[in-house]
């Protein structure tokens, strides 16, 4: 990592351009694996990752299964070639974290009943890590579920809030991350139920609240795009 | 026609709730991502996993056989299950696999499904399906195998004079000649592939009558 | 399970158009399905390609980093490869360290690059005896539709033609430079069904052959590894004509792929 800047915002701008209130360049593309029940590639600044859906399917070992509803798996992984120093392939500690509290993000908006004794995999790669990898892998798993034809009260997006320079900022790079002074990754529900929220870092009460109002704006703009991605992978569809 | 995602609002009007929504609040919204029958208030799918429903007919294959039950992949999450009993005869466990066994394709139909999603078949005969190509698609596109009024399905059997049998599972059996056969197998990835180009019988009876030019050359 | 089943319903049909000369995707025997390569993809690998053949889809990086040299090789460079059958590329991929099938094509793909001499390992010495480049070549699976060598293989020399020794970062000196490249090895895998003999097979044509058997030759068309696998025996006859086979179909497969790869690589290499 470079060392620190002086300023990460000067004038209003951060360092890459962007002002406080904006999300870096979004791509999203739906049914991009052909094996899996459903798919999506996405892209958030520098941030590549791929989520695959395979499911309702059979539990092995058999002893897993719920007599009533469906159990989801979700495993983030990332690439060894997806950060500057090569990673050991493998789960590690932060990603065993990171799948338990994504699994937690999406588990709540699926109709888990519809499908008793078997389970849904949602499995995530991030081919290339620029931070907020997690938000990304929520994002594209959430339309990775519904690409697969999974019922699901709705969609959730993700995206982090943090403090820079003592600003409320939306949507952290690396550096922002590093050198900011809090980081803040939520997960929301159309209708605005928090299903993720983690933190680490500095906030006053009043921040706190600003933060959630900022996130809750990027959210709604993840969901456009995660709206649109799903749209189009059948438009010119006319007849059925 | 209307694609609709998870959580989009349908109507207010939760009494003509149909599949593929739910109910909250007084409202309905959209279940699956799909496209959308206003007529009928329901989402028809786009993808997914065939979910058997009584009655449905499905191309079974024996994976297993327990004491009293042959146990039947039917390309869904859930296996099912063939009671002993079902059997016109009364035949004994250790001749089960003689009546049809493992690796056997069948007809059947759904008998039964219960809420834990305990699937039981029935038949009508104990024969399995010998001869003839299978092939397996999408659950979802069977509609359009089928067409309105079964319009696509008898055009298939008329024009490629094949013995067609289309389970709601997704499997298709067809039997016929053999170059008749390749062809309709070619026809009915076609129709999976492109089932939501309109016009698709068209399509379909124009490939049909090139792939027969081409081969009277 | 299901994959078994799909496998065997279609195996009539598959077998019954092999017997005409025939492919379920209406290919030639010998004809491969469509071939993307997409290079510099990822940027924090120093290397990177990701390879289309047909449906399956694979991602090479190429990570470099100095190291310990080996005790019986003190002044060359080390080359690891390494393959992830990531769950999302198959329904029958479970997560976990990697099996013996991603094992095997791991090495499959480390002797191509390692036999044919493609990396100048002499080139790769830092200090003899102290430090040295290592290569970590790491394939990651992404849509598994059947020979995954081929595309792994394409994928990794692909990527290694726009590797970059990260000498800055690592404070060696002022410039990145390539990674010196001397061969440009390329597998060719051949199915046996029932006595017919496939290339490139697609997932179906694999789970019904009696055997796969990957031949790769570099660019003076010399072998520089096989790897048969699969339980079927071949004669001598097959084995002899899948290595003319594949002796061709590389060298067209290293002309459309790599030598442009190659090509673009120097001159993006000349304007940094």
């Amino acid at each position: 990592m470079s060392d620190k800047p002086n300023k990460l915002i000067e004038k209003g701008k951060r360092l890459d351009g962007r002002k406080v209130d904006e999300l870096r360049p979004i791509k999203m593309e739906v049914g991009v694996l052909k094996r899996a029940d459903g798919s999506c590639y996405m892209e958030l600044g520098g941030n590549k990752a791929i989520a695959a859906v395979y499911g309702p399917r059979a539990v092995h070992p058999r002893h897993l299964q719920e007599a009533t509803q469906v159990i989801i798996r979700y495993r983030y992984d990332m690439a060894s070639f997806s950060v500057k120093e090569r990673k050991r392939p493998g789960p590690d500690r932060r990603s065993i974290e990171i799948s338990k509290v994504s699994r937690e993000a999406l588990a709540p908006v699926i109709l888990k009943e519809y499908f008793p004794r078997s389970v849904i995999d949602i499995f995530v790669e991030i081919l290339q890590a620029d931070a907020g990898t997690r938000t990304v892998g929520i994002n594209a798993s959430s339309v990775a579920l519904a690409d697969a034809g999974i019922p699901m009260r709705g969609i959730v997006s993700s995206c982090a809030v943090g403090k820079v320079d003592g600003e409320i900022v939306l949507d952290l790079t690396g550096q922002e991350d590093n050198y900011g002074e809090a980081d803040m990754p939520i997960a929301m529900t159309q209708d605005g139920k928090i299903t993720l929220l983690q933190m680490d870092g500095h906030l006053t009460k009043e921040e706190f609240a600003q933060a959630i109002e900022l996130a809750k704006k990027g959210c709604k703009q993840i969901y456009e795009v995660q709206r649109s991605a799903l749209i189009s992978k059948y438009e010119g569809v006319s007849n059925v | 026609m209307k694609l609709v995602i998870p959580g989009d609002l349908l109507s207010d009007d939760v009494k003509r709730a149909g599949e593929g929504t739910y109910v909250t609040s007084g409202e309905v919204h959209a279940s699956v991502y799909g496209i959308l029958d206003q007529k009928e208030l329901r989402v028809i799918p786009l993808s997914g996993k065939y979910m058997p429903h009584t009655g449905d007919n499905v191309i079974g294959k024996v994976v297993d056989i327990s004491f009293s039950n042959w146990i039947i992949d039917i390309n869904s999450p859930y296996e099912a299950l063939l009671h002993i009993s079902e059997h016109p005869d009364r035949i004994y466990p250790f001749d089960m696999g003689q009546h049809l066994d493992i690796g056997d394709l069948f007809i059947a139909k759904v008998k039964d499904v219960d809420a834990t999603m305990r699937v039981e078949l029935t038949v009508e005969t104990f024969n399995p399906l010998r001869g003839g190509r299978l092939i397996q698609i999408s659950h979802t596109r069977i509609p359009r195998v089928i067409g309105r009024g079964g319009s696509m399905i008898n055009l298939l059997k008329k024009e490629l004079d094949c013995n067609i049998f289309v389970g709601q599972n997704g499997r298709i059996w067809v039997n016929g000649k053999e170059d008749n056969m390749d062809l309709a197998i070619q026809t009915l990835l076609k129709i999976e592939q492109e089932s939501h180009t309109p016009g698709l019988t068209d399509i379909v009876r124009d490939m049909i009558k090139n792939a027969k030019r081409e081969k009277g050359k | 399970m299901s994959e078994d089943i799909i496998a065997e319903i279609k195996r009539d049909y598959i077998y019954n158009l092999a017997k005409n000369g025939k492919r379920v995707d209406g290919r030639a025997f010998d004809e491969y399905r469509q071939i993307e390569v997409e290079t510099r993809i990822i940027g924090n690998a120093e290397g990177s390609a990701k390879v289309k053949i047909g449906n399956t889809q694979v991602v090479v990086g190429v990570k470099i980093q100095p190291g310990k040299p080996f005790p019986d090789t003190p002044d060359q460079g080390a080359i690891i490869t390494n393959a992830e059958f990531a769950p999302i590329a198959s329904p029958s991929f479970e997560p976990g360290p990697p099996d013996e099938n991603a094992t095997e094509l791991a090495r499959v793909v480390d002797r191509g690059v390692r036999e044919s001499g493609a990396i100048d390992l002499a080139k790769l010495c830092i200090t003899e005896g102290e430090d040295i480049w290592m290569v970590f070549i790491d394939v990651y699976v992404l849509d598994h539709d059947g020979n995954l060598v081929d595309a792994s293989a394409l994928g990794a020399i692909a990527a290694l033609l726009n590797t970059k020794l990260p000498i800055v970062r690592y404070k060696l000196g002022t410039e990145d430079v390539p990674l010196p490249i001397s061969d440009l090895p390329v597998a060719i895998t051949a199915a046996d069904i029932d006595g017919e003999i496939l290339l490139d097979p697609s997932l179906d044509e694999e789970l019904i052959a009696s055997t796969l058997i990957t031949i790769i030759t570099g660019k003076d068309g010399s072998l520089a590894g096989i790897q048969k696998s699969g339980m079927g025996p071949l004669t001598f006859d097959q084995i002899f004509h899948i290595t003319d086979l594949a002796y061709k179909k590389a060298k067209d497969i290293r002309e459309k792929y790599l030598e442009i790869v190659d090509d673009q690589s120097r001159e993006e290499g000349k304007k940094d």
